[in-house]
């Protein structure tokens, strides 16, 4: 009975005491909080963001440097292209699986055949469809022939995270979107191996000791799910992770706060207006000219953003792409009302509510919607902000049979402009009107549809920006959108973290961050 | 008291039964369209295939069909699964959530039945003193603080100021399980959770002493030359206890209500989290199964404090 009792002791001492502190140096971070993150989005085919942690376990062929300049070789060591845009060549590193097993070309080609079915639930499917083959002439090659040149398919590639022929090969693609292998035991050639996944709490990976770029400095990575940034952020605060997205609001109380360091970047996203092109509301261009001229754009930038945003004059605001000359758009409510007046505003719809949806929920978007919608009601157009959970802004708009376009006469939202301005082409091309795309506005320009074949199709690099540039003319004239600005987005690191990169890429990236060379003091 | 039991246990299946077809129409009676739960939003399908997935998923049948061909899986445990958990049958993941949800609503309860009647004792005992005063000002305050209010309060003071608790789950990340690591995680929202209850369950069992304080048998009692101690904890507090157990009986319901809003604030992996991400998501088999795994909590909790309070109370008969 002695015995018992003093075993019974031992194992509640050991119960209590537990090895909770481990020993080994371990990165904890908030890596799927905000607009990059993608919490729960195991299958890297079916995810639109996220790619920042997914690639800390799986590698693309190529990927962006952390300035998102310029595109470099990740799984692929060099890539090249024929003269006429229709053949790329990807010459193959030398790696493993983290199982063991060697990778190898035909990898690439079952990778890229699935991502290009739709039956696997690809949300590359479409973006991929330029690709007419990829042949795999040795272990170490993989060939990939197009249809036509596509200016944004080495940006698509570098989100395609090349998974193990090995492991996924038996299953049907049907099977594959919705294996519980994403979230049980994939394998990946990243720094980092898949360890465990405790349902909607966090992500565990361990080091791979045999990485290709050297065993990755800390021992375990790990990525906590959050309900939203501020309960992110008060784990920051106490010292339980070592990074988060930040909101611009947050991200000041962080300022002269020596634990951590705030990095701030553009988000790459431009936030805009859309007007439903099925509706003869807006059928007028000096009606959607005197939205651009009653939106004092310049005083929420200034006022509701802090300063951190750049007003956009068309779907984007790098400077190598928006060409000199293109209306400004000043806030001049006087001049909006006088084109309301020529267009016959009253007559087509005067103070009758106009319904804005947004799929939006932060306070910073509430306030932006709120002073919109006072700067409209001046010059006499009532809108109505509406903010909704996403599956219900998805349903309204997406719909195609019985889509009412009154309940979304207009929409506030995002979408990424870089690192390849390409990205804009599936939500204003008319060929991209829902189900084919993602133009839910129903935007119609035989210009802009013009405009955006040359620049997808130009095969000369000194080109390139050119066409991108009558692009930008063609939006900042017709506006499809009335295009307010490009935010900057933040993210808060401990002092703690030793070469830590983070950029607030769109979707997450990915990008080079050299998650192997991550180290904590 | 077997009669009595089947009775109320029969009574509730039926309140279940009214409760699966009230979630069921109120799922029905949100904007959007069920069938959005299924597809992937940023790879929309075609009329036709979509117009097969809902004839796959009976998504094309009147809303009564489509009731009983859910009802009859339910009956024999399939509850279908979940549309964000690709591949995840929706009964295990519900019943997985219910431990820690017990955990954290225990935990609360207990500190609060402990606390509010050690206070109303306290209380009743120095009636008009300073510390009765204090516990009055604390009853008030606890009575009229919603559970989201005081997670987010003490969330932001315990743990991002004073630094004394973990800021949410339920266990360190990473860290293999240890009991100690369990309670530092669960003592911040189990105390905040209990607040509301304590305060409560104070003011009630303060009040209900002080009327039992005031019988005659009281009084004799204390004639008799019995500790004035023995008196109030003997005597006095069982009898003042009745109403009391009542009032904890109906506060269950309310406490799962808010360590829904706890679990959201301190990202406790149970049973409210999981609802409100279910309808964050439209996750609708498993916001069927969870409200209803809810409901029969409720219910068996109620027949258990009817059953308690006729064992504290030998005058009540339950099955009268």
């Amino acid at each position: 009975m002695r015995n018992f009792g003093c075993l019974t002791a031992v194992a509640i001492c050991a119960a209590l005491a537990g090895p909770a502190l481990a020993q080994d140096k371990t990165i904890t971070g908030a890596f799927d909080v905000g607009p990059g993150g993608f919490p729960k989005g195991f299958n890297p085919l079916a995810v639109t963001s996220g790619f920042m942690w997914l690639k800390t376990y799986y590698e693309p062929l190529v990927v962006y440097d952390a300035g998102l300049s310029e595109l470099q070789g990740a799984l692929a060591s060099e890539v090249a292209i024929s003269e006429d845009r229709k053949t790329y060549t990807f010459t193959l590193a030398e790696e493993t699986w983290h199982d063991g097993e060697a990778f190898t070309s035909a990898d690439v080609k079952f990778t890229f055949d699935l991502a290009r079915n739709p039956a696997a639930a690809s949300v590359f499917a479409g973006r991929l469809s330029a690709i007419e083959s990829v042949e795999t002439p040795d272990d170490r090659t993989a060939v990939f022939t197009l249809t036509q040149p596509d200016a944004q398919l080495l940006t698509i590639i570098g989100q395609v995270m090349i998974l193990p022929e090995h492991a996924l090969s038996q299953m049907a693609p049907e099977s594959i979107a919705t294996s519980d292998w994403w979230s049980t035991s994939p394998v990946g050639t990243g720094p980092f191996k898949f360890s465990r996944y405790v349902t909607d709490q966090y992500v565990e990976l361990v080091a791979d000791e045999d990485y290709r770029g050297g065993r990755p400095k800390v021992d375990r990575l790990i990525n906590r799910y959050f309900e939203n940034s501020a309960a992110a952020v008060s784990a920051l605060r106490a010292g339980e992770i070592q990074f988060t997205y930040v909101e611009p609001d947050d991200a000041r109380s962080f300022d002269g706060n020596d634990a951590f360091r705030v990095i701030e970047g553009p988000s790459w996203v431009v936030n805009y207006i859309g007007f439903n092109n099925e509706l003869d509301l807006w059928d007028d261009v000096r009606v959607r000219q005197a939205v651009m001229h009653a939106i004092d754009r310049e005083t929420i930038v200034t006022a509701l953003y802090g300063g951190a945003a750049e007003v956009a004059n068309c779907g984007y605001t790098a400077e190598a792409l928006v060409p000199g000359g293109i209306e400004p758009y000043p806030y001049d409510p006087e001049r909006a009302k006088a084109l309301l007046d020529e267009a016959g505003w009253d007559e087509t719809n005067g103070s009758a509510p106009i319904q804005w949806l947004t799929y939006y929920g932060t306070p910073q978007a509430a306030n932006v919607m709120a002073a919109i919608q006072a700067m409209l009601a001046q010059v006499g157009v009532n809108v109505v902000p509406r903010a909704l959970d996403t599956p219900t802004y998805n349903s309204i708009t997406y719909k195609v049979d019985g889509a009412d376009p009154a309940q979304f006469a207009l929409n506030y939202g995002g979408l990424t402009f870089g690192p390849n301005p390409a990205q804009l082409n599936v939500a204003l091309n008319s060929s991209q009107i829902p189900p084919a795309g993602q133009n839910i506005m129903r935007v119609r320009s035989e210009a802009l549809d013009g405009a955006f074949a040359a620049a997808l199709g130009e095969t000369d690099d000194a080109q390139a920006n050119t066409r991108w540039q009558e692009v930008c003319r063609v939006m900042n004239a017709e506006l499809p959108w009335a295009t307010m600005w490009v935010a900057n987005r933040y993210g808060v690191v401990s002092s703690d973290l030793v070469d830590f990169v983070w950029t607030p890429a769109p979707g997450g990236g990915p990008y080079a961050d050299h998650p192997e060379l991550w180290d904590i003091r | 008291m077997t009669g009595y039991l089947l009775r109320r246990l029969g009574v509730g299946i039926l309140m279940l039964l009214a409760l699966s077809v009230l979630v069921f129409i109120m799922l029905r009676l949100t904007p959007g369209d069920p069938i959005d739960a299924y597809i992937n939003p940023s790879a929309p399908m075609s009329p036709e295939a979509l117009a097969e997935l809902r004839r796959r998923l009976g998504l094309d049948q009147p809303l009564p069909v489509q009731y009983l061909a859910w009802l009859r899986a339910a009956a024999v445990g399939d509850f279908g699964f979940s549309t964000q958990r690709s591949g995840v049958a929706v009964l295990p993941l519900v019943l997985d959530r219910i431990w820690p949800t017990v955990l954290l609503m225990g935990a609360g309860l207990a500190i609060a039945i402990v606390v509010g009647i050690a206070a109303g004792i306290w209380g009743a005992v120095r009636r008009g003193g300073a510390s009765d005063l204090a516990l009055s000002i604390f009853s008030s305050v606890g009575i009229s603080s919603p559970p989201f209010l005081t997670g987010l309060l003490g969330l932001w003071f315990f743990s991002t100021q004073l630094r004394v608790a973990p800021s949410g789950g339920m266990l360190t990340p990473g860290a293999p399980f240890s009991l100690w690591d369990l309670l530092g995680h669960l003592i911040l929202p189990a105390c905040l959770l209990s607040i509301g209850h304590a305060a409560l369950i104070m003011r009630y069992m303060r009040s209900s002493l002080l009327e039992v304080l005031g019988q005659d048998y009281v009084r004799t009692a204390r004639a008799k030359g019995v500790r004035e101690v023995w008196v109030i904890l003997k005597h006095a507090t069982r009898n003042a206890l009745l109403p009391v157990i009542t009032l904890i009986g109906s506060t269950i319901g309310i406490a799962i209500g808010g360590a829904i809003f706890l679990e959201s604030v301190f990202n406790w992996p149970g049973m409210g989290l999981l609802l409100v991400n279910a309808v964050n998501g439209r996750d609708y088999p498993v916001i069927m199964c969870a409200t209803l795994v809810i409901g029969a909590c409720v219910i068996v909790v109620n027949i258990l404090t009817d059953i308690t309070y006729a064992a504290v109370d030998p005058r009540i008969k339950v099955a009268a």
